[in-house]
């Protein structure tokens, strides 16, 4: 077993004092940046890149590492809180986390978080050693056109997850899409909707629009109540950070199957963990025997995108090892540090630098067992925010926002744009219109014209090359099933007998 | 009297300030300036530079770098336009200096910051799979005359930049009619490599630094490089050049450090000296020997007139495959 003694080997790199001991601080603060609105891993990872000059290279690699999981575990702590993302990923979470801490349930939506980012993590760290290589061959297949019918798939799911909105959800797509063309065209060079300014020139951030239409709007939103609810909508009881047994079964089988999602979307390059996230979440309410509690603090929910976006972050970490193509912003950086510390990424490295190599695989599991053992105390101290009177708190969340999206590009041009998708959410909200959709399309939406564009390009303009190959056809099909999908499980359920209504699984109270 | 003696005061002030400007530079900490995200050629450039500068105390102020993403190095370029007259103020810049302008993405130009010194030089390489049919560039170039569409050729760097520009230019050097035609795909970073790798463009259009990992492991062969004389070491040492192949041609992608727009004269010159200097370091070497730079220093007055010739062939180039623009 060549595999197994190398991983040994592996861990007796990472282990050591001094690498636990950083692994230990890239962990807190990928948590710490990862749950501040608009700072994410690659931010975290750039901020540390200028340490690791005079550092050992596995050390270095080790500690982005630490930060990158850091950042995926604490991305939902704001999620679950205050209804904001700290990043893409981290989105799917609001959909059921937030409406947990509305009911009271934050410490165990807060637990389960960390609970099932461990285990996808985990799982995907045994999935890395055995699969690596084999998957990141497969993930070449992936080329212009299947990213696109990817992301078509994605959308498609994404948009038709309720049935009733289907139109509504169409429109928030569009409106994604819209935002996306906003730039300097990559395929022309020509200038679209800048309006002349610069700062729109390389189009509008994702963050920006994420922390708008959920932070701010929720703000906005909550303001029309602020002096009904008053008092009364905060929490002074706190319990322990823990899940009941019977949230447990809800989740462990979401989060057993959402982890391969995640990882297989992760090894990707052109994919990533927002795209994971949704998927994932889509995946369990198409599954779940009660779709209608979702998004209304269903706890299969959260578990599911949390698992899936740990697992997208290590999948993410395949083609940057083992092909020396980063899969995703903040491999993209490790890449760069890579390159700065002299060690040439690919596969040569396992051969090379097998220390670094195996050593940063084996601070996969470590990192992994580090940020839960962080995480879960971290979260009862963090979990007191909710005891915070929202005319108190709902400034400090507009203060939040405004610094991470400055950090952005350093421009106050991302503020106008924050309080325009502030008022886009608050009218959203109102109109019941899901912003999902939107957000999704706003992440993939550059890539997926681009996809689309660069298709057409090889293809000299045939449509045939988006059904050239398996996996377009099958991603295709999968995109019309999941439109169709809610429409065909109602045609079932109604020609099934009425069932007494499903017990609406025990409130938790 | 009154006003005049506050007058007399102003200027006094000014005056000392200024005489305090030029012999205590630099006294406070700089802004260095990546005009893109960390990890890319750029922000590698001037966090070795300031690393160096500093390390070696030819600058005893801190020289902090962040980064200003964005528009091709534009959202940077306009950032220090309002910075003009600051010598605290550096950036690092590269061809899309001069792209960004020709191209009408910006109407700012080189002539908007001051050259302090180039400092490297790097160079393009052509990949291909390696069950590719092309053997040579020959080969490729070939297949380009007979149909221009016939070669996909993938780059990551938007149409009337670098990746692009270079297989043009081999591209005419070698004779090619019909350059608007070459069908040149662009992707975002990595993604090129790997759509190299899956086999999904027939050519890839690069710097050398992103195939020196692939072509080590096997995955793909390299027909080309764009440097004047075969690199020395590694494993591109075995690559020839275009001249090599009879492609008349070098396709340089340099990278200096500028100033603000109108950086006083004294401050730049302590700045170039400083750079100067740096240059010589054995840290220096080292990590241009890492990172496969090849040094090439130039003075600031040297690197003008470099800057206002290349703009020029740039131009022409850009102009014959109809990427030419003026600003608006």
């Amino acid at each position: 077993m060549d595999i197994l003694q190398s991983l040994l080997y592996g861990f007796s790199v990472a282990a050591t004092p001094i690498n636990l001991a950083y692994m230990a601080f890239g962990s807190v603060l990928g948590t710490v940046l990862g749950m501040l609105p608009g700072l994410g891993p690659s931010t975290g990872v750039a901020l540390f890149l200028p340490l690791t000059y005079a550092m050992r290279p596995e050390t270095a690699l080790i500690t982005m590492c630490a930060i990158y999981y850091g950042a995926m575990f604490g991305g939902s702590r704001s999620s679950i809180l205050l209804n904001i993302p700290g990043d893409g990923a981290a989105v799917a979470s609001c959909f059921d986390g937030y409406p947990m801490a509305q009911k009271g349930q934050a410490e165990a939506a807060l637990a389960i978080s960390a609970i099932a980012s461990f285990i996808g993590g985990l799982l995907s760290a045994v999935a890395f050693v055995a699969l690596a290589v084999p998957m990141a061959r497969f993930a070449l297949r992936f080329g212009p056109p299947e990213y696109f019918t990817l992301m078509v798939f994605a959308l498609a799911a994404t948009a038709a997850i309720s049935k009733e909105a289907l139109l509504k959800g169409m429109i928030s797509l569009l409106i994604g899409l819209m935002i996306t063309t906003v730039g300097i065209d990559l395929q022309s060079g020509v200038q679209r909707f800048t309006f002349g300014l610069p700062e729109l020139q390389s189009g509008i951030d994702f963050v920006v629009v994420i922390i708008g239409v959920y932070g701010i709007g929720e703000v906005f939103k909550n303001f029309e109540t602020i002096k009904a609810k008053g008092a009364q909508a905060i929490q002074r009881k706190f319990g322990r950070i823990w899940i009941s047994m019977e949230q447990w079964k809800r989740s462990w089988i979401p989060i057993l199957r959402q982890t391969p999602v995640g990882f297989l979307i992760g090894i990707l390059p052109g994919a990533g963990g927002t795209i994971a996230a949704m998927m994932a979440y889509n995946n369990e309410k198409q599954l779940s025997k009660h779709p209608e509690e979702f998004g209304k603090g269903a706890v299969e929910g959260l578990a599911a995108p949390e698992a899936a976006n740990n697992a997208c972050s290590i999948g993410a970490m395949i083609p940057m090892m083992t092909l020396g193509v980063p899969g995703s912003g903040t491999t993209a950086v490790m890449l760069g540090a890579l390159l700065i510390l002299g060690l040439q990424p690919g596969p040569l490295l396992f051969q090379h630098h097998p220390d670094v190599a195996w050593g940063v695989i084996a601070s996969l599991f470590l990192a992994n067992v580090v940020c839960a053992i962080i995480n879960i105390p971290l979260a009862g101290a963090l979990v007191r925010v909710l005891s915070v009177p929202p005319r108190i708190l709902y400034p400090l969340v507009i203060v939040l926002a405004l610094l991470g999206v400055y950090t952005i590009n350093y421009s106050v041009m991302e503020f106008h744009i924050l309080v325009l998708f502030g008022l886009v959410g608050y009218f959203m909200k109102s109109f019941k219109i899901p912003t999902a959709p939107l957000i999704l399309a706003v992440v993939v939406g550059q890539s997926m014209e681009q996809s689309f564009r660069q298709s057409l390009m090889l293809s000299d303009g045939a449509l045939s090359i988006f059904v050239r190959s398996p996996i377009c056809i099958t991603l295709l099909a999968l995109a019309a099933v999941s439109i169709a999908w809610p429409f065909v499980s109602d045609m079932i359920k109604r020609k099934e007998p009425p069932k007494p209504a499903h017990a609406p699984a025990a409130p938790e109270e | 009297m009154r006003r005049s003696i506050l007058l007399l005061l102003a200027l006094a002030v000014l005056f000392v300030a200024g005489a305090a400007f030029a012999s205590d530079y630099p006294s406070k900490p700089f802004e260095c300036i990546a005009p893109a995200g960390p990890g890319g050629g750029w922000d590698t450039t001037m966090r070795m530079a300031t690393k160096v500068l500093t390390e070696e105390g030819l600058v005893k102020s801190p020289m902090p770098v962040i980064n200003k993403p964005g528009g091709g190095g534009g959202v940077a370029l306009a950032y220090v336009q309002k910075k003009a007259g600051d010598p605290y103020s550096l950036i690092v810049y590269s061809p899309p200096l001069l792209l960004i302008n020709l191209t009408g993405q910006t109407e700012l130009s080189y002539k908007n910051v001051t050259p302090i010194a180039m400092l490297i030089n790097d160079y393009g390489a052509f990949a291909v799979p390696k069950d590719s049919p092309y053997q040579s560039m020959t080969d490729v170039i070939e297949a380009l005359k007979k149909d221009p569409k016939s070669v996909k050729i993938g780059g990551a760097s938007s149409p009337g930049s670098m990746d692009h520009l270079q297989i043009l230019q081999a591209a005419h050097a070698a004779g090619v009619s019909g350059l608007k035609e070459i069908a040149y795909i662009p992707f975002q970073g990595g993604e090129s490599l790997a759509a190299l790798l899956g086999g999904h463009v027939g050519v890839l259009s690069t710097g050398m630094a992103e195939v020196v990992g692939p072509l080590e492991a096997g995955d793909i062969r390299v027909l080309a490089v764009t440097s004047p004389e075969r690199i020395a070491e590694g494993p591109l040492a075995a690559v020839p050049t275009l001249k090599e192949q009879g492609i008349d041609t070098v396709f340089i992608n340099w990278r200096g450090i500028f100033g603000a727009p109108d950086m006083p004269q004294a401050e730049k010159a302590f700045m170039e000296d400083a750079l100067g200097k740096m240059v010589q370091t054995a840290s220096w070497d080292e990590i241009c020997k890492r990172n496969g730079w090849t040094k090439a220093f130039m003075g600031s007055s040297d690197f003008a007139t470099f800057l206002e010739k290349t703009n020029e062939e740039y131009k022409t180039l850009l102009t014959e495959i109809g990427l030419y623009k003026q600003a608006q």
